[in-house]
């Protein structure tokens, strides 16, 4: 499949230019993200920018003592381990029914998981709200789950089906020729054959729970169930204005995991994530 | 201060639980019943309200603050009530508090020693900040709301009291002793009265006010800044911003929140004020957009022209940023920017600005704006009115607010036998300006429909400070925009949710008075 | 349609497999193959179904009345003519629009070009986990970041200034397409990596062979690219397009932080302009009128470019 290129007789230098320009440009802000994390409070805002700070655990000694951090960490990993789960039980039987059989109807629910990443929030944020509240639901993880599961359902059953539709015919036809059912052949060949794309999926979804903002502040009111976004909300609307230190720190507690999630899974991410559309 | 959100009275309140105060009480107070004899002495409790045990150390410290009172102990109403008989009545009984999402561990902290006063076990019952309004109307159509205590933002005063949502307070805050005089007028006739009945106790106690810096203002003047005459007029401080701009490289000449929604309405209503300008007639029609309108708005176009770049997008969080890390040599803000700014773990100017008095407007008078605040409620629906006025009596009382202006953390007290105090002025700088200006404050009425009435105006006024309309627009779009929100809501149909002529008082509260300087 | 032409199995399918005698008992689940499908794809529509339909009608029902608090006063398409009248829906509608489309256009372009460059480089993995950085932080986190570095702390300004490119403050929040501009640029900095981490697989999944033939010809890796790579790569770009398009349109968090759809209405996205006639003006019924049509559009544009996207996948 996909292998590195021999790059002869091209201009390395406008290439690296290229890739290397983006690359500080990626990198710079957050880097200097990083260093508003650790100076203190009064060297963020001033006439002049301060580009050489004093050094400050200030923030850091804050988020962890005025607020129950390790909680948000928690909650955070507990409701997007939990959605992730409940996305792949529900997207890979879908994804395989999209992908190898054909039925009446099958573009139609197809086109509607997919349309349902086009509810925005902002309107079904209040209705959600009511009827997790008449279930009791409200202030819990498993709100929290339930809602990440549905917003991202879509993607990991499109992400899911592209890998399906990779898979030769072949594989399938020989189990069937030996008597194979279709869940059996499911769950030995199919899912085995998908592992990079389900992997690749998960972590998708895992990127986007994380990032989830609206729904979260509307259902969690403790910190039972707030999570690391939500928790970026403690420090920019009480009385002391915006923490931008505290906040920028909250930021890096949560791209940490995520950072080193996707560095080892690395190699799975590059095998193929073509949704199903080239062939190769 | 207050801004839509609840006030973050963390520190403040984990201070006052951290020292004695909780571990004193044990862990009686989980359970349900309380007998009177399990109690402490109230009077034990009440001592370690003090200075020593809820100020920040380090304030303590920079001030050399000796733990005495900044309150008048005969105006402090949690040590004139009589707790035994608080027990005597209610003792065993629960308070439900709705209190914002982000308080709620450290106001379970701060209500310890009520609950061991009192003997009544108060349950918090969070709700997300940003969703407060609505959420807190919500339970409260339903009819049955899950909490019997609430704190808000003052303006919504008209929205919750119009409907019914709230228990009236006048024989409680009479059975007692609620020491009510010793508020300024403006707070308690805006905060505490709707048509003429008691329904809020004020709690965060706003004005907005005009801060200079010093010595960028010394090298203008030539000599020292006088409060009373350095910057007697809006037009002077037109002048002064405009030499003060650029004054250095990242300093701009005046800091203003001119961001879209309620931020440019206040800022507007604070200069409008001065010219003389009120929003309704007395038949509630908006007459807002006449020529004191039209000369607060000029007045902010002409200043919007030394402001700092963000000023269209500023509201209070990054206007206080702006002042406190220096970047705005004057600035319109509340009057916590004065006290804020001498804290110098928050500002990078301390020492180096003072808060002067109200700039007048020819033609018009001294109207200092009362603007914002916050007052505490109980919903007409509790199941403990008497239980959660006394709660918030407790949260409310003159010493602690008092601590909590010693501690910088935003929530202002009302109270002239606070704002006079000697010990306290020397721990908040604007508080003698402040409490001077109070006798001639200017209020907008708290009328139902007043959020979205406030952001209707502000959104105007941001567009005409950006440019794309002219002020005059401006204003007369707010103006019809605000007579479309006002008929939704019941007025000019022959019975007006709000009698004007109870409303008129706490409009403006200066006329005919001396000016304090 | 039978099962071959389903998956994309490159040119070397294999014959459709020979028919076998069917056992007895077999014939009888013949009904339950045919149901089989809709079995599999049943709890993932019935999840959604309930997430989304009961909101989607509580919308729809909402939007004939007024409703603040009270009681629901219906008024039957009141809300919708309201809407068709007023400038600022009209205004949130173009904002999500320009701002969508330009961001959309940039981001396409740039990860296009990365990719071109990227994928053959040996350093390939590095620059992908480069590149990714900024997807992986939180968008409220990043709408922040770029609140400071441009607005609050005046980094941009003065980088400027020191290097003499202006002498005054820079206009961006008293600026509507200053505003913009800096929305644009968070939505790129950010989301540019979602499209180059599937256009780099893209690419890489190509057939080298076509490549080296190519090559061989004389021709140079701009020609491949422009010629070959990217006609092949189209279902890819638009399947990728169409789900990031879809995540434009409800733009909310970096609004909501940075601009809060100011100055002058200039960037208030649709999904503001929901969000503040709902929950600070407090007209629901008004609210969900808007959603309503929202909804409609999205849903009509995308079954246009999707279905397309869809069909070509088969190709």
């Amino acid at each position: 499949m996909a292998s590195v290129r021999r790059s002869k007789s091209e201009n390395l230098f406008i290439r690296y230019l290229i890739l290397g320009s983006w690359a500080l440009f990626c990198l710079g802000p957050v880097i200097w993200f990083l260093s508003i994390g650790f100076r203190p409070r009064t060297e963020i805002i001033s006439p002049q920018p301060i580009y050489i700070p004093t050094l400050s655990l200030d923030a850091w000694n804050m988020i962890w003592s005025d607020w129950p951090m390790a909680k948000y960490l928690r909650n955070s990993v507990a409701a997007i381990f939990g959605s992730v789960v409940i996305d792949l039980v529900l997207a890979i039987p879908a994804a395989y029914s999209l992908s190898r059989y054909a039925y009446r109807g099958r573009d139609d629910i197809g086109f509607y998981i997919l349309s349902t990443r086009m509810m925005a929030p902002a309107i079904v944020a209040i209705p959600i709200f009511f009827l997790f509240r008449n279930m009791g639901l409200l202030d819990t993880i498993w709100a929290l789950m339930l809602i990440y599961a549905a917003i991202n359902l879509s993607i990991v059953t499109w992400i899911i089906r592209s890998y399906m539709m990779d898979i030769p015919k072949e594989l399938e036809d020989a189990a069937r020729t030996d008597g194979a059912g279709d869940l059996r052949i499911l769950w030995e060949i199919i899912i085995p054959a998908v592992l990079p794309g389900i992997i690749t999926a998960a972590v998708i979804a895992m990127i986007f729970a994380i990032n989830e903002f609206l729904f979260t502040l509307l259902i969690a009111s403790t910190p039972d169930a707030y999570t690391m976004s939500v928790a970026l909300a403690n420090f920019t609307g009480g009385s002391d204005g915006l923490i931008y230190n505290a906040i920028a720190l909250v930021a890096f507690l949560a791209f940490v995991p995520v950072f080193l999630v996707v560095v080892a899974i690395q190699k799975h991410l590059s095998r193929g994530l073509t949704m199903g559309a080239v062939k190769g | 201060m207050n801004k839509l959100t609840k006030p973050s009275r963390r520190t403040f309140l984990q201070n006052s639980a951290a020292l004695g105060v909780t571990s004193a009480i044990g862990s009686g107070l989980a359970t349900p019943a309380f007998a009177g004899s399990h109690l402490k002495d109230p009077a034990m409790i009440l001592n370690d309200i003090s200075v020593s045990k809820y100020v920040r150390q380090d304030y303590q410290d920079l001030y050399k603050m000796t733990g005495a009172p900044l309150w008048d102990p005969d105006k402090d109403w949690i040590r004139t009530v009589d707790w035994e008989k608080v027990r005597k009545e209610l003792s065993g009984t629960t308070v439900r508090f709705a209190i914002g999402a982000a308080d709620a561990e450290s106001a379970a902290e701060g209500l310890v020693p009520f609950e061991a006063l009192s003997g009544i076990k108060v349950e918090l019952v969070p709700i997300p900040d940003d969703s407060f309004y609505d959420k807190a109307l919500a339970e409260f159509i339903s009819g049955n709301a899950s909490f019997d205590a609430l704190q808000f933002f003052s303006p919504w005063l008209g929205d919750f009291a119009a409907p019914g949502f709230l228990h009236e307070l006048d024989d409680f805050a009479e059975k007692w002793g609620l020491p009510l005089d010793d508020f300024y007028d403006t707070y308690r006739l805006n905060y505490g009265f709707f048509n003429g009945k008691m329904y809020g106790i004020p709690f965060d106690c706003d004005i907005q006010m005009v801060h200079v810096r010093k010595s960028y203002m010394e090298q203008i003047l030539g000599g020292e800044v006088d409060i009373v005459n350095s910057v007697p007029t809006y037009d002077e401080l037109i002048r002064v911003s405009g030499e003060l701009n650029k004054i250095e490289p990242g300093v701009s000449g005046v800091g203003m929140m001119a961001a879209p929604g309620f931020w440019s309405t206040y800022t507007w209503e604070h200069i409008s004020a001065q010219a003389g300008m009120m929003l309704f007639d007395n038949n509630w029609e908006p007459i807002f957009n006449g020529d004191e309108g039209m000369k607060g708005i000029d007045t902010i176009l002409q200043l919007a022209k030394n402001a700092n770049e963000g000023l269209a997008g500023a509201g209070w969080p990054e206007n206080r940023a702006a002042w406190l890390g220096g970047q705005v040599a004057t600035n319109i803000s509340w009057q916590d920017s004065g006290t804020q700014a001498m804290r110098p773990d928050q500002s990078q100017i301390v020492d180096d600005f003072v808060t002067i008095y109200e700039p007048r407007i020819a033609g018009g008078r001294f109207a200092p704006p009362n603007i914002a605040g916050s007052t505490s409620c109980v919903a007409a629906s509790a199941q403990n009115a008497e239980g959660a006025f006394l709660m918030l009596g407790f949260l409310t009382t003159a010493s602690i607010m008092a601590m909590n202006e010693a501690n910088a953390n935003g929530v202002a007290p009302g109270y002239r036998s606070v704002l006079t105090n000697e010990e306290l002025q020397k721990v908040s700088q604007p508080a003698k300006v402040w409490g001077d200006s109070l006798d001639h404050a200017w209020c907008s009425p708290r009328l139902p429909g007043a959020f979205p009435i406030e952001q209707a105006i502000g959104n105007e006024i941001n567009r005409a400070v950006v440019g794309q309309i002219t002020g005059r627009e401006a204003l007369d779009n707010a103006a019809a925009a605000v007579r479309t929100i006002m008929s939704e809501n019941g007025f000019y149909q022959g019975n007006d949710p709000v009698d004007y002529a109870a409303a008129e008082p706490g409009l403006y509260v200066g006329e005919g008075k001396p000016l304090p300087f | 349609m039978n099962d071959s032409q389903l998956s994309d199995t490159g040119a070397a399918s294999a014959a459709p497999s020979m028919p076998t005698p069917k056992p007895a008992f077999k014939r009888r689940s013949k009904r339950l193959k045919a149901w089989f499908p809709y079995l599999l794809v049943a709890p993932a529509v019935s999840y959604l179904l309930m997430i989304t339909l009961y909101p989607g009608i509580y919308a729809i029902v909402q939007s004939f009345y007024a409703v603040k608090f009270g009681p629901w006063n219906p008024v039957g398409f009141d809300n919708y003519v309201r809407l068709w009248g007023d400038y600022q829906f009209w205004g949130a509608l173009w904002n999500t629009f320009i701002m969508g489309a330009i961001s959309l256009s940039l981001q396409c372009v740039i990860a296009l070009t990365l990719a071109f460059y990227a994928y053959r480089d040996p350093w390939v993995k590095g620059w992908r986990i480069i590149f990714l950085v900024p997807m992986l932080f939180m968008p409220s986190a990043v709408a922040f970041l770029y609140k400071l570095l441009f607005l609050d702390a005046r980094v941009f300004a003065d980088v400027l200034i020191r290097l003499g490119l202006i002498d005054g403050n820079l206009a961006i929040q008293s600026s509507i397409w200053g505003s913009r501009a800096l929305l644009i640029l968070t939505d790129v900095w950010q989301w540019t990596p979602f499209l180059f981490i599937i256009f780099v697989a893209g690419l890489q999944g190509q057939d080298e062979e076509i490549e080296e033939a190519a090559r061989l010809d004389g021709a140079t890796w701009g020609k491949i690219f422009w010629n070959i790579s990217l006609p092949l790569m189209r279902p890819v770009i638009a399947v990728a397009l169409v789900i990031r398009a879809i995540d434009i349109t409800t733009m909310f968090a970096n609004v909501f932080i940075v601009t809060k759809g100011g100055p002058a209405f200039g960037t208030e996205t649709i999904s503001y302009f929901i969000y503040r006639t709902g929950f600070k003006f407090f007209n629901f019924g008004y609210a969900s009128a808007a959603s309503v049509i929202m909804l409609i559009i999205t849903i009509a544009v995308a079954q246009l470019v999707v279905k397309r996207a869809f069909r070509s996948g088969k190709d």
